[in-house]
């Protein structure tokens, strides 16, 4: 029997995937939080780090009319839907699910990498929510990695 | 490994999973509903104690322009939507600055009378004296007696007056966190109280006193009138 990358065997789900999916579902929460204060439904936001305000107020917390948490938001769900469905075991083998894993990762990552450069450089102000989205984007990519020994088929 | 293992392994999954979905909806449930129950306060709280004039003139808190100890006050009750009022902050009371606040001969002292508070009033004199927290009370004043018809018809007015606070470059986060909140509701309250304790029926209702005497209602917001009255108190 071949071991799956990640740990386990081929009925065991793939460890790596839970914890995609929970560093996701963080993900989800955070940028759902994030939306609810660009759309006016909540005070103001909680900020024990940095000046999340100033973050949130700036041109960049929004992509056209679109709030920038909305995308997270998007992108958090698909990624957490795709690593609970790859632990179903009739799809536990799927090439979709392993390539899906990455290129989420890899474009959360990217985005996440732009907005981090955005507050350092542009806006010069921190806000601590949008540093754990960038966190745990970059850990799901990281534990997306052992996806790479499945593309190929072996589950 | 299992079949009945890796379903032991998918079962807990789901648990630590569901409990963390819970304990952050519920996070995100309370964060929107303290916004519900405890954000901005739009509309006048109610204050202990007001039935008691002197203890009313003690809460009701103006924003004053002028040296302290300045001979004469003039007393201005006013409404962020009242046309008279934009006219007499506007016009007249550059003029009174001019000749008798920067002179040292009175203070102005504005007491907020949002008339009808659920049409934005109550919140912008709020606004107002949250800007009045970064040192330019009367700049943000002035700006919503320029903007009256304009905020009035917004819907989002948190917004409109957010973006204002921009405009006068105002520290955004921290005057967001004020109107977003109950800050200044008691003073603003209280001046709305006094005005209808003295049973001042419009707005801009001026009055006119000096050194604890009884201060003196104006029969308009004129600067000959106010001019008049001043020069009367001074003893000219």
């Amino acid at each position: 029997m071949t071991e799956a990358a990640g740990g386990g065997s081929a009925q065991q789900p793939p460890m790596n995937r839970m914890v995609v999916a929970v560093l996701a579902l963080l993900g989800l929460l955070v940028s759902l939080y994030m939306l609810a204060h660009a759309m006016g439904l909540t005070g103001e936001v909680i900020c024990g780090l940095g000046d999340c305000e100033t973050v949130q107020n700036s041109r960049f917390a929004w992509v056209g009319p679109v709030p920038t948490a909305a995308v997270g938001t998007v992108g958090y769900l698909a990624l957490m839907a795709l690593a609970i469905l790859g632990l179903q075991p009739s799809i536990q083998g799927s090439r979709i699910v392993p390539l899906g894993l990455l290129l989420g990762g890899v474009i959360g990552v990217a985005f996440s990498a732009y907005l981090t450069y955005l507050e350092a450089f542009v806006i010069h102000a921190w806000c601590q929510w949008c540093v754990a989205s960038a966190l745990l984007i970059l850990l799901a990519f990281l534990a997306s990695l052992p996806e790479l020994r499945r593309i190929g088929g072996s589950p | 490994m299992s079949n009945g293992n890796a379903g032991g392994g998918l079962r807990r999954f789901y648990l630590i999973f569901a409990i963390v979905a819970l304990v952050g909806i519920g996070s995100l449930g309370y964060a929107v509903g303290s916004k519900v129950l405890g954000g901005a306060v739009t509309e006048p709280v109610i204050l202990e104690g007001t039935d008691d004039l002197r203890r009313l003139t003690e809460l009701a808190v103006p924003v004053v322009s002028g040296e302290e100890d300045a001979p004469v006050t003039i007393i201005v009750f006013g409404d962020f939507l009242c046309g008279h009022c934009a006219t007499f902050s506007l016009r007249i009371r550059p003029l009174v600055e001019a000749e008798f606040v920067e002179t040292g001969q009175a203070k102005l002292a504005f007491y907020d009378f949002p008339l009808n508070p659920e049409t934005g009033t109550f919140l912008a004199a709020r606004a107002a004296r949250c800007a009045g927290d970064q040192g330019k009370y009367w700049e943000y004043h002035d700006h919503l007696y320029r903007t009256q018809y304009t905020w009035a018809m917004e819907r989002d007015k948190l917004g409109f007056f957010q973006s204002y606070a921009e405009d006068l470059d105002l520290d955004s986060g921290e005057f967001r966190g004020c109107l977003n909140s109950d800050r200044h509701a008691p003073e603003v309250s209280a001046n709305r109280e006094l005005a209808h304790a003295l049973g001042l029926g419009g707005t801009p209702s001026v009055l006119v006193g000096s050194g604890g005497g009884m201060n003196r209602r104006l029969a308009d917001y004129s600067f000959e009138t106010i001019q008049a009255a001043v020069h009367a108190l001074l003893g000219r």
